[in-house]
């Protein structure tokens, strides 16, 4: 049992906090075949209400689909397209494939850096990848959501956060965005590592496993 | 007349025999009043103008097979392979757990996972099921990345490799034959048969003998010569599945029929369905007629 402040976010560790007959699974990610996804999936086969599910972790980690989902619940999203080459610069790009990961995401301003991005991502035109047109002064955002909550002080960021967490039920995740003059959207969901959070962050989430948060 | 979408990649497009294959769906498809068309990664937006969607290229969830499987069921269309059936057989953990669950026959299975292979687990796993051992990483296909082992160092070497792969592994009992059965099951009904006959120098369907592939032969077989046991037992293990298209796969050399796996997108182009020419049309009646 961990508690509180004594609770140890050590790499790769994965806490169960059980609310309300549901036992939710914290952990740095949620990757398809990894300890946390067989943890859920074990849940679920035991008919045990867990939260996230495995379907909503995979949907979250590919770009196209955890925008697609995000979108018919109302999240404002970034455009997304899946192709072979990219037609518009400057881009957010993502890998998409069995070797690709949301949290290593690429930004390219011209079509000669994006040439080489693209040759790296596709696995030289193997795969396909998707990229979402960046305008403007648009930038990318990374921030953390415990449990739907972000220290971030941004009323559109805490929303996003909010929602998200309704949609996906993931405890710990990193919502990557990209803010415009006047919106944010939501350009993907990655990964969190323990190491790369906030003491703010880490007490939070601390307080939430020893149930010391209400959900 | 309905739209269906046949969804393949540059992968599916460089075998002749698979190009035979949806080439010969889309005439089906044309004869029975349908139009088709082609779906590439590229054009998952012209999902949603589909009233079904038929993929043909291989599904793994971390693939874009998946995306276009999500997008119809996202939009309500239905899809072969569904999301849920691509999740399942994808995954042999996952897809071993539905079997357990519903009381399917199947190798004595365990599940190991990366804290538990000690010398000690090894050596209880040989005297609890025996020698030859089976090792499958969980998202292996076309027995891609399934290795007999004999003795611990063997066990070592092989889980070692695969765990980088996955956190989980399958351990199961070797089952020996010289074929497997393929039931194709649709919805629930068996739709056709085959033998699928393991070449003598591998125990899998399709193996690197001294640097050469080396594949299974393919027989498609009447369903009167076919056990009424086997039939039973693939139409209750793609059950426990779901309601789609699977390729189950069964042992049945001493009499206790076993299966092996249950295959979501499961090959047409080898001449699976030789003997059953209405597998496409009903294929397509269940996309676009149901």
């Amino acid at each position: 049992m961990n508690l509180g402040a004594k609770t140890v976010l050590s790499r790769d560790s994965i806490h169960l906090v059980e609310r309300e007959k549901t036992v939710h699974v914290i952990s740095e990610e949620y990757y398809y075949k990894t300890e946390s996804y067989y943890t859920i999936l074990s849940h679920e086969m035991r008919n045990i209400p867990v939260a996230p599910g495995s379907s909503a972790v995979l949907d979250a980690y590919v770009v196209p689909l955890c925008l697609e989902r995000a979108r018919l619940n109302g999240i404002p999203v970034a455009d997304c397209i899946i192709s072979h080459s990219c037609a518009q610069y400057p881009a957010v790009l993502y890998g998409l494939n069995y070797f690709a990961s949301s949290s290593e995401y690429k930004m390219v301003k011209d079509g000669a850096s994006g040439k080489e991005t693209i040759r790296h991502i596709t696995n030289n035109g193997k795969y396909p990848f998707c990229y979402q047109p960046l305008s403007d002064g648009e930038n990318v955002e990374r921030h953390v959501s415990i449990f739907g909550k972000s220290y971030s002080g941004d009323e559109d960021v805490e929303d996003l956060a909010r929602s998200l967490y309704n949609v996906f039920r993931i405890p710990l995740v990193t919502m990557v965005c990209i803010r415009g003059d006047e919106n944010l959207l939501l350009s993907s969901l990655a990964p969190t590592r323990y190491s790369s959070m906030s003491n703010t962050e880490k007490s939070l989430l601390r307080e939430y496993i020893a149930q010391q948060e209400f959900l | 007349m309905s739209r269906m979408g046949i969804f393949v990649d540059r992968k599916t497009l460089s075998s002749a025999e698979q190009l035979h294959a949806i080439i010969r769906c889309r005439d089906v498809a044309e004869g029975m009043g349908h139009s088709v068309e082609f779906i590439f990664p590229v054009d998952i937006r012209k999902i949603p103008q589909m009233d079904g969607l038929f993929i043909r290229a291989r599904t793994d969830p971390m693939n874009v097979t998946y995306v276009a499987s999500r997008m119809a069921g996202f939009n309500g269309i239905p899809v072969i392979d569904d999301p849920s059936s691509i999740r399942i057989c994808s995954d042999k953990i996952n897809m071993y757990c539905h079997l357990m669950k519903k009381g399917i026959a199947i190798p004595p299975t365990v599940f190991l996972s990366r804290k538990d292979i000690s010398p000690s687990a090894v050596r209880e796993l040989f005297e609890d099921m025996g020698s030859p051992l089976v090792l499958k990483e969980p998202s292996t296909s076309f027995s891609l990345r399934v290795e007999k082992v004999h003795d611990q160092y063997e066990f070592q070497r092989v889980a070692r490799r695969f765990i980088k792969m996955s956190d989980w592994i399958v351990v199961q009992s070797y089952v020996e034959s010289t074929y497997d059965w393929r039931i194709g099951v649709l919805d629930g009904e068996m739709i056709y048969a085959c033998k699928y006959t393991i070449p003598s120098a591998t125990f899998k369907i399709q193996a690197s003998v001294n640097g050469h592939i080396v594949y299974c032969g393919v027989e498609s077989v009447p369903q009167n010569e076919v056990p009424g046991d086997v039939i039973r037992l693939g139409i209750d293990a793609a059950n426990a599945i779901g309601h789609g298209l699977y390729g189950v796969d069964i042992k049945n050399s001493n009499g206790d029929a076993c299966v092996i796996e249950v295959n979501d997108n499961p090959s047409l182009e080898g001449g699976e369905d030789g003997l059953y020419p209405l597998v496409y049309q009903k294929i397509i009646a269940y996309l676009l007629e149901k």
